[in-house]
């Protein structure tokens, strides 16, 4: 049987899409399949050459859209500025470059990790002295900035005991600097 | 001083071992596929130059060599004790190890990633393991850059590793489970809660003398200790269903079973020579009899350390050569009458 669209290559696979309960059947071919429909071959649960070696980078690559779909810059021009590791080349190896990578691919990497680990955020240890960006950024600040920013916070945790007593400490804090003057 | 295996733990009639690694990269090197061998060697070096500072904090002695300078038996006999990886033992690179005397930490070098630290103790212990590893992460942090991010947190190789870099695992002891056929049930079963179970020696080996390896799946979004309390959930899940199993063979025929570790302990006392697969199948029959109170010996020993013992790689170590299997088999044979205890 040929394939429904291109009516050139065999058809290998039946595709049934079911919208607002109306069944439609299509006999395709592997490439219409793939552009056509959200099928793909190297699905590892249908593509009978996935050994265990490669099975992690099958599933990090399934977990990543479609070339064509992508917008803008593809998956394909991120390199690592330190390893030049590509993201391809990330996805077939299964393997980091360096710690670099991590940055480098960062548009691509949120996705990939919610498909393996389910989250994309660390939630647990810091290393002991480990300065955050916030940390950074609060040793820059004057004393009002940074208990604005601790204003802001409890507001948004619905503390508003705490919000309430930052928003005199300011208050306080802002008459002080206006009588300095 | 006594290793961990010498000891008996919490809840060490299904639980053997806790045991809690976690995985760290240098900031200034590049991670294990790409990393050349000079830089392998400086790694290496570099992470070895800690040893002193860890055994003046840790207040344990510790021992650091490159694994290239261990004999084949050497390796075989750590691996065999949970002190190397596999992995670890067959790299062609340079690799390093850094060992406390009671085997409780082993700090593996340029592994799949630069460092790994794992700590191990005897039954459901699995705080303990981490507060160990967690401690030694903490000292060696002061010495090492750590490649650490705010959003991925550590930095690890594979992105299966990525965050905590934590895999915690128990060893757990299931003869009733395998007997009733319920260990690919159960396989399944926790799967659902991100927990694996595997052979002994880790991915991709079998099990030998019905025992396992729980361990937790991911490591990314939930904290360490959020990560060990679903494991120990999990583990005393198990735990419980094991000892259930335990109680209802016993229930139905116990007449067979006390026959059948009686007979266990006879041919691994009395044999002349006897195959690792066959020792630890008897000691497992022994273990399990022991467990259940079935059989009391007059002094108080580990059969788990005995399971060790009798693997190829220990037993050869023991010997200080590399012997053929027949005499293998009799070396065997004549250690474990040795060390069984007699009967009450």
């Amino acid at each position: 049987m040929l394939c429904d669209r291109c009516h050139k290559r065999y058809a290998k696979v039946l595709y049934t899409e079911i919208i607002n309960g109306v069944k439609n059947e299509q006999h395709l071919c592997e490439e219409c399949a793939a552009e056509y429909t959200s099928f793909h071959m190297d699905n590892p649960l249908l593509n009978p050459d996935v050994t265990l070696n490669n099975l992690l980078s099958t599933l990090l690559g399934a977990y990543t859209p479609n070339k064509t779909q992508d917008s803008g810059e593809s998956k394909q021009d991120l390199e690592c500025s330190n390893c030049h590791t590509t993201y391809e080349e990330f996805l077939q190896r299964g393997r980091f470059g360096c710690a670099e990578c991590y940055r480098s691919f960062h548009k691509e990497l949120g996705k990939t990790l919610r498909g393996i680990q389910g989250a994309e955020v660390h939630a647990g240890k810091r290393p002991k002295g480990f300065a955050t960006s916030t940390d950074r950024k609060l040793q820059g600040l004057s004393e009002t900035e940074r208990l604005t920013l601790e204003l802001q916070e409890a507001i948004e945790k619905e503390e508003f005991e705490e919000a309430a007593r930052l928003r005199d400490l300011i208050k306080q804090l802002k008459k002080e600097e206006s009588g300095n003057a | 001083m006594l290793k961990w295996y010498e000891e008996t733990g919490p809840d060490s009639d299904v639980v053997i071992s806790s045991r809690v690694r976690l995985a760290r990269n240098l900031e200034n090197y590049k991670f294990s596929p790409l990393l050349e061998e000079k830089d392998a060697e400086k790694l290496v070096e570099e992470v070895k130059s800690i040893t002193p500072v860890l055994a003046e904090q840790d207040n344990r002695k510790y021992y650091a060599c490159n694994i290239q300078s261990l004999s084949d038996i050497d390796k075989t006999a750590m691996v065999e004790r949970h002190i190397l990886s596999p992995l670890l033992a067959e790299k062609e690179q340079t690799t390093g190890l850094i060992l406390s005397e009671d085997e409780t930490v082993s700090i593996m070098i340029n592994e799949e990633d630069h460092i790994r630290i794992q700590a191990i103790v005897g039954g459901m212990n699995l705080e303990k393991a981490y507060e160990i590893a967690n401690r030694i992460d903490d000292i060696a942090y002061e010495k090492l850059k750590f490649a650490y991010d705010e959003k991925y947190g550590y930095m690890t190789a594979c992105p299966t590793n990525t965050g905590t870099g934590m895999r915690a695992s128990c060893m757990v002891f299931l003869p009733a489970l395998s007997a009733a056929r319920m260990i690919q049930k159960l396989f399944e079963e926790v799967g659902r809660y991100g927990v694996t179970i595997r052979g002994i020696y880790g991915e991709g080996t079998r099990s030998l003398g019905n025992i396992y390896q729980i361990s937790n799946q991911k490591t990314l979004g939930n904290s360490e200790m959020e990560i060990i309390e679903n494991l120990k959930r999990i583990v005393e899940q198990v735990m419980q269903q094991e000892r259930k199993r335990r109680e209802y063979m016993l229930s139905l025929n116990a007449d067979e079973i006390e026959d059948q570790v009686y007979r266990a302990y006879g041919i691994l006392k009395y044999a002349r020579q006897i195959t690792s697969e066959d020792a630890m199948l008897y000691l497992s029959q022994l273990k399990f009899g022991a467990d259940c109170g079935l059989i009391k010996f007059n002094r108080e020993f580990n059969i788990h350390k005995l399971m060790m013992g009798v693997q190829p790689g220990s037993l050869q170590w023991a010997l200080g050569k590399s012997v053929g299997s027949t005499v293998r088999d009799k070396a065997r044979a004549e250690y474990i009458s040795k060390e069984l205890p007699d009967l009450i």
